[in-house]
This record gives structure tokens, sequence and C-alpha cells, in this order.
């Protein structure tokens, strides 16, 4: 075909967060040469750079002061003494956190990989904060029963994600930015390439790569209060099922206890691992009534339902009353400021409080998905219950169900988990091309399919029926996914949001953009972004209608009970041929005689 | 409802153009509604959503830490996303927004960077580190961190380089933002190679270019100082050799 552009690397990794970017390094580091990466962003704006409180792994660099509480100052583990902290401990967290869902093998892979990823992190330069005596610090966190986040004050993913990059540049990766995916080429279960948009200049290209990586980051730009980027829009997720590749555990979604009321902006779990507050209306912290032992170190999901139900039981604060205080007043300014600065920040610009004088209000915000593309732990895309390979498709990162988060994710394992098993990717794919992988025929008629696809958006003339606006599409969507799927479900909330992403995704084929021209069309892009919000979206609460139980963040108040006969398992889903979602199921992988499920209490 | 909960009318002025189609920028007037609380970012995502799907611009995290979204409003450099519309509103409700300055336009407010990143590549942004390194982190003491003087928290947005007047003399200009980044590693004790990037910086594109005229602080959106780093660069590039020794003796320990 005369007008088709065609690139061939030997790996193509789309998304240039920690997940690809460590991909690429370690890929390179293992021996392959031709590696292109390709991001809808410039590589340095990924959201990996929004985590703020820290990447855990167990270093024994601190411990509480004895005597002093759970709550007591911290200190440095003089030389010598005796370490506080083990993988094994991290591992028990990890696993409790994620009620029993995440996969155990791969939790002790991630523990295990822990120190040693982030000691080089820090030899690569990254700037962390510090113990008196020079070691990298530490602070408390949520659902971890000793002090193992290793933070650089509340920018730790800024850091990582610029450290890691710098290196990424250092060793001549090359990086496409500001190219987006807008197809996966899979066949007969191997995967060919993709089919990319150049923005700047609205070109299309056929990629074709021996191996392709996906760390293209979450999807909980579905939701109405999010703290995620307008980047998240699940697009990895949804081209990936688009192509035939299962979704596993998708209606598992973490609502973070402190976005700023009404924004949904992050501010960071530190808050509370610094010693802030929750309080109620009347001042009263409440989560001694929910978690009397953790109280506001309890995990995310266990808190941010303790926030809704004071909310919902009429003691929130605010214009609406749907927010909680997060009080750090108690802290003192220096403390806030050396290791809160960026927190600070934010709530000066988008709350209008100074956490120093006053509390802030803020309320839970659809933040980190656990569920994704199922892998194993080498991230190696699997295709059924029995792990069947995709073969030459990889993913890492948020858009990735590997499990270790299981049903709630501990904070601070995200940056671990990015980093251990995009690294891990990058060495498998450079095993598997070095193995003899060769570039596997593709269909070019995938190139003309997009490019209908993007005329049709175009195409006003083409309206069958009243015109949609992709925008506002995607804002009821959010408003339902919010409204019927947010902290608390039912059968009746979930079956009113099938029933909307249903209506909204026939409107879809309405929806026409303003923009005509190619030139860097953001109009274009947020319309696709929209349709994948309305693919993932279905498998969402489809997922959430069929799993009658709670377990971490899916909570349904018809079924307040986890329920390990009926639903120790993940959840699969693939793309039926009549585009619905059909599910089946993957057991969980448990060391019975280690960590068999217990009760979950805090 | 109190007079400053209400909702006001803002007349927003945007500097539009697509090479492809147009001569030459030209502004175009929206209209928007004001809620309490509206930021830059979402007056030009009502926009985009409501009037002009057409109206093109970079956003992606929402709170200041990505760097897409810095632009130039009323002829000051910021992030769109953590400033709020009625603090740069004029007495009769009107903003001007306009791409950022000394770079090539792609479409509106998109400006093609390339040269912006190939000033912070050319200072080599990366650490180097010492060639023998153990298998825990180094040790840095907590002062030593103090003094990189949050260098390492710039979100490289770029409403520095945009604001200097040295760039818009010379585009050869390394630049503010590569510059402090210059000022990280060179003060970052872990890194081995400060003699070479102090020669660096002081070529004739370097530190020494610098007229202290003190936009790039004014600009800045986190509230770092180029200036200085800068400062304390061209103070360190007259000893850069001892300091290279001095550097060598700290490594011994790290």
């Amino acid at each position: 075909m005369a007008d088709l552009n065609v690139i061939t690397h030997d790996i193509l990794i789309v998304g240039a967060g920690l997940a690809g970017t460590w991909a690429a390094m370690s890929a390179g580091e293992n021996g392959v040469k031709d590696i292109g990466v390709l991001s809808k962003v410039h590589p340095l704006r990924s959201h990996s750079s929004a985590a703020q409180g820290g990447i855990a792994a167990a270093l024994n660099n601190v411990r509480p002061v004895e005597g002093t509480g759970p709550r007591g100052p911290l200190e440095q583990i003089p030389p010598g003494d005796d370490p506080i902290d083990s993988p094994d401990l991290h591992m028990f967290d990890t696993i409790k956190g994620s009620d029993w869902l995440g996969d155990q093998g791969a939790i002790e892979i991630m523990v295990n990989e822990a120190p040693e990823i982030v000691y080089q992190y820090e030899r690569m330069g990254c700037v962390f904060s510090r113990t008196p005596d020079g070691r990298i610090a530490q602070r408390r966190f949520g659902g971890h029963s000793v002090p193992r986040a290793n933070y650089a004050a509340d920018y730790t993913g800024h850091v990582l994600l610029h450290t890691i990059h710098e290196q990424a540049v250092r060793n001549g990766v090359k990086f496409y930015a500001e190219w987006y995916c807008l197809d996966l080429l899979v066949e007969d279960n191997v995967c060919r390439g993709v089919v990319a948009l150049d923005i700047t200049t609205g070109e299309l290209y056929l990629i074709r790569a021996k191996a392709v990586f996906f760390g293209t980051g979450g999807y909980g730009r579905a939701w109405k209060i999010t703290s995620n980027a307008t980047a998240n829009t699940g697009d990895g997720v949804a081209i990936a099922y688009n192509a035939g590749v299962p979704l596993m555990d998708m209606e598992f979604v973490q609502f973070h206890p402190t976005g700023v009321y009404g924004k949904g902006i992050l501010m960071s779990e530190a808050c509370r691992g610094e010693g802030g507050y929750l309080r109620n209306v009347n001042g009263d912290r409440f989560m001694e009534n929910y978690a009397p032992d953790k109280m506001e170190l309890a995990p995310r999901d266990l808190v941010s339902r303790s926030e809704q139900t004071e909310i919902e039981q009429g003691r929130g604060v605010g214009a609406d009353g749907e927010g909680i205080y997060l009080d750090m007043t108690h802290l003192g300014a220096e403390k806030i400021m050396e290791r809160l600065p960026q927190v600070r920040e934010l709530a000066l610009n988008f709350a209008g409080v100074d956490i120093i004088d006053a509390p802030a209000p803020i309320q839970p915000t659809a933040h980190y998905s656990m569920g994704g593309i199922p892998v194993n732990a080498n991230g190696q895309v699997i295709s059924d219950a029995e792990g069947t390979p995709v073969v030459g498709f990889y993913a890492a990162g948020e858009c990735a169900c590997i499990s270790v988060h299981g049903a709630n994710r501990l904070g601070t394992n995200s940056l671990l988990g990015a980093s251990v098993f995009g690294r891990r990717s990058g060495k498998a794919m450079a095993a598997f091309v070095l193995s003899g992988a060769a570039l596997q025929p593709v269909d070019e008629g995938a190139v003309k399919k997009n490019r209908q696809c993007i005329s049709t958006l175009m195409d006003d003339s083409s309206i069958n029926g009243k015109k949609e606006s992709p925008a506002a599409i995607a804002e009821e969507l959010k408003t339902a996914m919010t409204r019927y799927a947010g902290v608390f479900r039912d059968e009746e909330r979930l079956t009113l949001a099938c029933e909307k992403v249903q209506e909204l995704t026939d409107r879809f084929k309405n929806a026409r953009i303003m923009d005509k021209s190619r030139r860097f069309n953001t109009d274009l892009l947020g319309a696709i972004e929209t349709e994948h919000l309305l693919t993932f979206s279905k498998v969402i609460v489809n997922s959430g209608l069929a799993r009658t139980e709670s377990r971490g963040a899916h909570y349904r108040t018809d079924y307040p009970k986890r329920d390990d006969e009926d639903w120790l398992k993940h959840t699969m889903a693939h793309k039926d041929s009549n585009g619905e979602p059909e599910l089946s199921y993957k057991d969980v992988d448990i060391d019975w005689d280690r960590y068999p499920p217990q009760e979950r209490k805090y | 409802m109190t007079a400053q909960e209400q909702t006001i009318q803002a007349r927003v002025h945007i500097q539009r153009y697509n090479p492809d189609v147009d001569r030459k920028p030209y502004l175009q007037t929206f209209d928007v509604p004001v809620p309490q609380g509206m930021t830059i970012l979402d007056a030009l995502a009502y926009i985009k959503a409501e009037i002009d799907g057409s109206v093109t611009f970079r956003r992606s995290c929402r709170h200041a830490i990505c760097g897409s979204c810095a632009v130039n409003v009323n002829g000051k450099n910021m992030l769109a996303c953590n400033t709020p519309l009625r603090t740069v509103l004029t007495k009769k409700n009107e903003v001007t927004i306009r791409p950022l300055s000394f770079q090539p336009i792609i479409k509106d407010l998109v400006v093609d960077r390339s040269a912006f990143w190939e000033q912070y590549l050319k200072v080599k942004p990366w650490l180097i580190p010492p060639e023998n390194s153990g298998p825990k982190e180094y040790r840095v003491t907590p002062e030593e961190v103090k003094a990189l003087n949050r260098a390492e928290t710039c979100i490289m947005c770029g409403a520095c380089y945009a604001s200097c007047q040295v760039v818009a003399m010379n585009r050869q200009y390394i630049g503010p933002h590569a510059l402090l980044k210059a000022f990280l590693r060179v003060l970052d004790p872990r890194d081995s190679a400060p003699a070479e990037r102090l020669e660096l910086v002081s070529g004739t594109d370097g530190v020494f270019r610098c007229h202290t005229i003190f936009n790039c602080i004014d600009a800045c959106p986190k509230n770092l100082n180029p200036t200085e780093a800068i400062e304390t660069l061209r103070k360190l590039t007259q000893r850069r050799l001892a300091f290279e020794k001095e550097r060598e003796e700290r490594q011994k320990t790290l």
C-alpha cells in the first residue's frame, strides 16, 4: 500500500511511566538494541509522577521509638540492632491488604525484589529524604505494620520518574513523544504490532514489533471525582480487550480516602502516615469506630468506606455534606514544610486552606485500578484461566493485573509493582526476542480500519438521529459510575449502571467531534478516549454485578460479607461476538500452608 | 449566596493558530461562566467541551506535577491547572491566554518544545555515579539534600524558559531549566563528574550569559530559584578542579 507508513522495532513499548521505562531499560540491558517507546504525552508527563507518599521496601532504616505507641516518633535503627521488617512481613501485609485476592507467588517476587530496586533508584540519582545518618528515610503507611514507605518528601513518584527517564535517555532509548496507540494487532493469540497516531502531524503508522509491551496506566477517569490525570482513560485496557485479550478483576477500583473535596485531587496518604487525623463535622476522630487499632492508618478501602458512612449518616462537612476533614494542624509548620510541602501547596490552591492552620476538606476519590490485563510474574499476558500466553504481548503497571494488589492495593506498593514488574517484563521480552522471535505477518487492513473510524468521528453527514457530544457522554458516564459503581454498590445500583453504560454506548454511535483538522487534534483523542471509557466501564459494572460478595474495594451493601467459598477467585472477562463481556473465573494463587485466608481486621 | 460565591461571566481571549490554515495567529473571544474555584484549565476545558472543540492545549495531571499546561496569561507564564481564573481577570473580567514564547507554535496553545528538551539533554541530566557502588544506598546527609534547594522538584514545565530574556535573544543559551538541572547534579555528592559539568556550563552559552533579570523566579510555579542556582554554578566554575577534589574526598565515605 502506497500510503502505508510502517515502522519496525524488536520491542515496542506503549506508555513511558515507571513500568514502560523500566521495561525499556531492562530489555536494553539484557541485549536488545532496537526498542521504541511510544507515549501519548511527553514521557515526563506520565502519571507515575503524581504518586506522592513513597515506595515500599523492607529496608530496616527506621523503627518506632520504643514505648511511644503506634503513632509515636520514628528513629533510625542503630547499626547492629535487630531489624523490625522483612520481605515476609511485607508479603503478609500485602496479602491481607488484598483481602486474599492477591496472587501470593507474584507478591513474594515483588517484596523480595523491593529492597534492591529501591537501592537501584537511589544509586541512579533519585533524591530521597534521609535519616540523620544518611540512609533513605521511611514513614508509616496504611495497612503496613511497620514504617516501610521510602520517600522523597511528598514527591516520590516525581523523582522516581525523572530519575528513570534520565537513565533511559542516557542509555539511548528511542522515545516517540505524543504518539497515540490506536489499536493492538493480535491474531491466533500472537501479537504482531500496533496502529499508532503521530498526534502532531495526524499521520497513522503501522508499527510492527516482535514483542509489544503495555504500560498504559489505570482507568480511574471513568469517575467524576478522581485523582487520576486526564490521560488515565484506560486506553491500553480497552484496546487489549477489543483485540480479544481478557480483562481481570475489573470490578476492583480503589477509592483513596483523601481527595480534595469536590475536585478529587490527591492529598497523599503520607498526611496520615505523618500523623494526620480524620474528623467528621462534630470534630470526632470517627475511625475509632471502624478500625480502633490502626485508626487513620487502616487500608484505603476501609477508610474510604468509613468516611462514606459518616457522610451518608449526615456527619459530613462542606456545602453538600459530602466531605470529611483531614486535620494536620497538630503536626506543626516545620514538619509540614519539610515532609508535606506539595500537599500544603495543593490544599492552598485547590481547597483554599493552609493545612498548617486549618483542616482541609477531603472526600473519597477514584484512585487506583486493581484490575486490568492479566499477566504472569514475567509480564507475559495470558488469555485464559490456564495461563495460555498471548505470544509477544506483555504488560505491567496499573494497566496490568498480575495480581499483586488483589482486591485492594496498599499505598506505596504501586510504584514498587510498576518498577519490579516493568523490569521483569523487559528481561522476559529480551529473552523472547533473543531466542529467535520474528516479526509476524500483519493485516495491513488494520490501518485502513482505524482511518475509517477517525473519518466517521469527523463526518457529520453519517449521523443517524441526533448528534452527540463525546465530552457530554463522558460526563454522563462519570456521574453514573460515581453514583452507581462507587464506594458502596448493590444490585440495584449496578443494574442502573449497566443500563446507563449501554445507553451511552448506543448514543456514542452518533458522537461527532468539532475539530476536523489533522494536526494535533485533541478533540479526536478525547472522543477515542471516551469510547475506551465506555468499553471498560461495561466490564467493570458487569463484573461487579456478578460478584455477589464484598471483598477489598468491591463492597456490596446487599452482600456485605466476604464469601471465600464462592468468590475466592479472579474474574476474567472476554469480549464475546456480540460485544458483551463473557465472564469466567481463575483460581487465586494461595500458599495454603503459610498464608491461608483469615478474617481481615485492623 | 454571597457575592463571592456567585458565578460571574468572564471574557476569555485565546490565541488561535493552526499553521495549516491560518496565515498568522489571532485572538478569539469566548464567554465563560466562572463558578467559584474554576481554574484556568477548567475554563479551557469548558470552552473545548461546550463551545469549540478545536481549541487546543496540553494538560494532564490537573495538580501542578506533570508540567504539561504552562501558558502565558496576560503576559505572565504560569500553569493553567493551579491558577484560579478569578485571580487573573482584569477589572472588566477579561483574560488573554497565549502559548509560551520563543518556540514554534504547533497549534493554538501547544508549542514545539524541541529546543527546550535539547538544552535539557545538553547538560546530561542524569546522575553519573561513582564507578564502584555498594549493594545498598549511598549515604547522603539531610543537610546535603537540603543544599539541593528542591531543584529535584522541577517539573520541566518551561514557564521559566519562556520568560527568560536571554533565551529571547539567543536560542543557544542553555536556559534556566537545564541550568537548574545542572546545579542539581553538580551539588549532588553522588555525582562523579562535577568538573566536566562545570566546564560545560561555563561555556559561551552557559551560566555567564544569565543577566540576573529574575524572570525565571517570578515564573516558576514550584517556587524554585534558577537564578540562585546559576549564581552558585558561576562561583563553582571559578574553582572547579578544587571542587572535584573535594567531591572525590566526599565520595570515599559515600
